[in-house]
C-alpha cells in the first residue's frame, strides 16, 4: 500500500481523524483541569509545610492548641505527598474511577482530578524546594523591618520562588500532558487512544501511532519554546 | 528604671540543646543616644546578643525590655516593636527583586500606611545623603557591597526606628569599602541615633562608642567606656583579646 493509500485509509475514511482531534481535545482538557487543580492543591501544600517547618517552634510556645492542630495538619499534609509520589500514576487513576469515582461515569472528570492530585504533590514539593532555597537572609531582613510571616511570604520571599520556580514547573506541566496518555485505561478517548482506536480499526500501526507522537511533540516543543522565552524574561530583569 | 533606657536585659539566656550556652544571664541596659560597640572573638555570643534584641533569634529565657515591654513576653505582637527597632546584617540582605527605591519604601508604605510620594520622597533624601540617589531605579545585583550596605542602613533608616542594631556590617566587605559603610554609621551616631554595633573595627569602636562592651562564652566581661577598655582593660581576658587584635 503506498504512502497516500496508508494516509487515506487511517485518517480520512469514516472520518476517523476525528478520533485524532477529539482525543486530542480530551487530552488538553484533563491536562489543563489537572494542572489547575495540581498548582491549586501544591500552593496549599507547600505554604501549610514551610509555615510548619518554619514557625513551630515558637508556636510550639506561644500556642499549644494550634500547634496541635497545626502538626495534624501538617501530618496529613506529609502521607498525602508519601502516599501519592510513592505509587504509580495509573494506580491512582485507576483507583479514582473504579473505586473513589465508582459513582461516576464522566471519565474526564474523574481523570483531571486523578491527575490533579497526583501533580499537586510533586508542584507542592517544587514550591517547597523553592521556598527553602530563599536565603534565611530575606526572611530575617524582612522580619527586622517588622514585617510578619504572611506578609514576608507575600512581598518578599513568593516573588523571589516564582522566579526560580516556574521553569521546574513549566516542566511539571510538559510532565503532565505526556501522563494524560494512560487515560484510556479508562475508557477515555484520549489523544493516545485515539490513535489507538484507529489502528485497531485499519490494522495498520504506522501512520496512526506517528501521527500520535507527531502531535505530542509539537505541542511539548511549543510548551518548551516558551519555556525558553519565560527563563530569558526572568534572567533578564535580574540586571 | 530610668526614662532614658531604651532596651534592658535581664538575664538573658540562650541555649543550643542543653550544653551549649550562647548567652548567660546578660543583663544590660542601653540608654537612648548611647552608640554601644560590642566586641569579642568569635563565637563569644556577641550576634546571638544582637539578634536577641529584636527577636530576629529568640533569647531561651529572660527577659527583653525594649521601651518600657517585654518583648519575650507571648502576649506582645513582635512585629510592632521590630519597626522601631532598625537592623543592618552582615551580608545586607536587600530583596534582589525590588529596585533600590522600592526596597526601602515597601516597608514604610505597607506598614506605616505611608503613600507612595511621602514614602518616595523619605527615601530619596536618604539615599542622597549617602550619595546613591542616581542608583534609585537599580537592582541591588548592580551595586557594590559598600553601596549595598549603604542602601541598607538607609532601607532600615525609613522606618524612623528609635534603635538602630548592626550585626558585622562590615565584615563581608572589600577593605576599601569599609570606610564608605563606618563613615555612614559615623554620621548617624552623630545625630544622636541610639546604636547597638557588632564590629571587629576596633577604630571605629574608639572613635565613635561611647561605651564598649567586651562579651566572651556568652558573658559580658567587662562594661566600659572606650578609654577605659582600651587603655586600661581590667579582665584578664580583654587584655589578651586586645592584645591579639591591635
Amino acid at each position: 500500500m503506498s504512502l497516500k493509500e496508508q494516509f487515506i485509509l487511517n485518517f480520512v475514511e469514516d472520518d476517523r481523524w476525528k478520533y485524532l482531534t477529539n482525543g486530542l481535545l480530551n487530552t488538553l482538557t484533563i491536562t489543563v483541569f489537572a494542572l489547575l487543580l495540581g498548582v491549586v492543591i501544591g500552593i496549599v501544600v507547600a505554604m501549610i509545610r514551610t509555615t510548619y517547618d518554619k514557625t513551630k517552634d515558637s508556636l510550639k510556645k506561644r500556642n499549644k492548641i494550634g500547634y496541635s492542630f497545626f502538626f495534624i495538619v501538617n501530618s496529613i499534609c506529609k502521607i498525602y505527598l508519601t502516599v501519592i509520589r510513592g505509587t504509580p500514576v495509573v494506580v491512582q487513576l485507576l483507583i479514582a474511577y473504579f473505586i473513589i469515582f465508582a459513582f461516576s461515569n464522566d471519565g474526564i472528570m474523574v481523570a483531571s482530578i486523578a491527575f490533579g492530585i497526583n501533580s499537586g504533590a510533586y508542584v507542592a514539593e517544587i514550591l517547597r524546594g523553592g521556598i527553602m532555597s530563599i536565603d534565611v537572609g530575606q526572611f530575617e531582613a524582612s522580619n527586622s523591618l517588622g514585617f510578619n510571616y504572611v506578609q514576608t511570604m507575600i512581598y518578599v520571599i513568593i516573588p523571589q520562588v516564582i522566579k526560580t520556580v516556574l521553569p521546574t514547573l513549566l516542566n511539571e506541566m510538559i510532565a503532565l500532558i505526556k501522563e494524560t496518555s494512560i487515560a484510556g485505561y479508562v475508557g477515555i478517548v484520549d489523544l493516545t487512544k485515539g490513535g489507538d482506536i484507529i489502528r485497531g480499526r485499519t490494522f495498520s500501526a504506522f501512520m496512526p501511532l506517528l501521527a500520535v507522537a507527531a502531535i505530542y511533540l509539537v505541542i511539548v516543543s511549543f510548551l518548551t519554546f516558551v519555556l525558553g522565552r519565560v527563563e530569558r524574561r526572568l534572567r533578564k530583569s535580574e540586571r | 528604671m530610668s526614662d532614658n533606657v531604651i532596651i534592658k536585659t535581664e538575664n538573658l539566656c540562650k541555649f543550643y540543646g542543653e550544653k551549649i550556652h550562647a548567652l548567660e544571664n546578660v543583663n544590660v541596659e542601653i540608654k537612648k543616644g548611647e552608640v554601644v560597640v560590642v566586641i569579642g572573638p568569635s563565637g563569644s555570643g556577641k550576634s546571638t546578643f544582637l539578634r536577641s534584641l529584636n527577636m530576629i533569634e529568640p533569647a531561651t529565657s529572660g527577659k527583653v525590655i525594649f521601651d518600657g515591654v517585654d518583648i519575650m513576653s507571648a502576649k506582645v505582637n513582635i512585629n510592632l516593636h521590630r519597626q522601631r527597632m532598625g537592623m543592618v546584617f552582615q551580608h545586607f540582605n536587600l530583596f534582589p527583586h525590588m529596585t533600590i527605591l522600592r526596597n526601602m519604601t515597601i516597608a514604610p508604605m505597607k506598614l506605616l500606611k505611608q503613600s507612595k510620594a511621602e514614602a518616595e520622597t523619605k527615601a530619596m533624601e536618604l539615599l542622597k545623603r549617602v550619595g546613591l540617589d542616581d542608583r534609585a531605579g537599580a537592582y541591588p545585583s548592580q551595586l557594590s557591597g559598600g553601596q549595598k550596605q549603604r542602601v541598607a542602613i538607609v532601607r532600615a533608616l525609613c522606618m524612623n526606628p528609635d534603635v538602630m542594631l548592626f550585626d558585622e556590617p562590615t565584615s563581608a566587605l572589600d577593605p576599601e569599602m569599609v570606610g564608605e559603610v563606618l563613615s555612614v554609621m559615623k554620621q548617624l551616631a552623630e545625630e544622636g541615633m541610639t546604636m547597638v554595633v557588632v564590629t571587629h573595627e576596633m577604630g571605629f569602636a574608639k572613635e565613635v562608642s561611647n561605651r564598649i562592651l567586651f562579651m566572651d562564652e556568652g558573658k559580658i566581661l567587662e562594661d566600659g567606656s572606650p578609654e577605659q577598655i582600651f587603655n586600661n582593660p581590667q579582665n584578664e581576658r580583654t587584655k589578651d583579646f586586645l592584645r591579639k587584635v591591635l
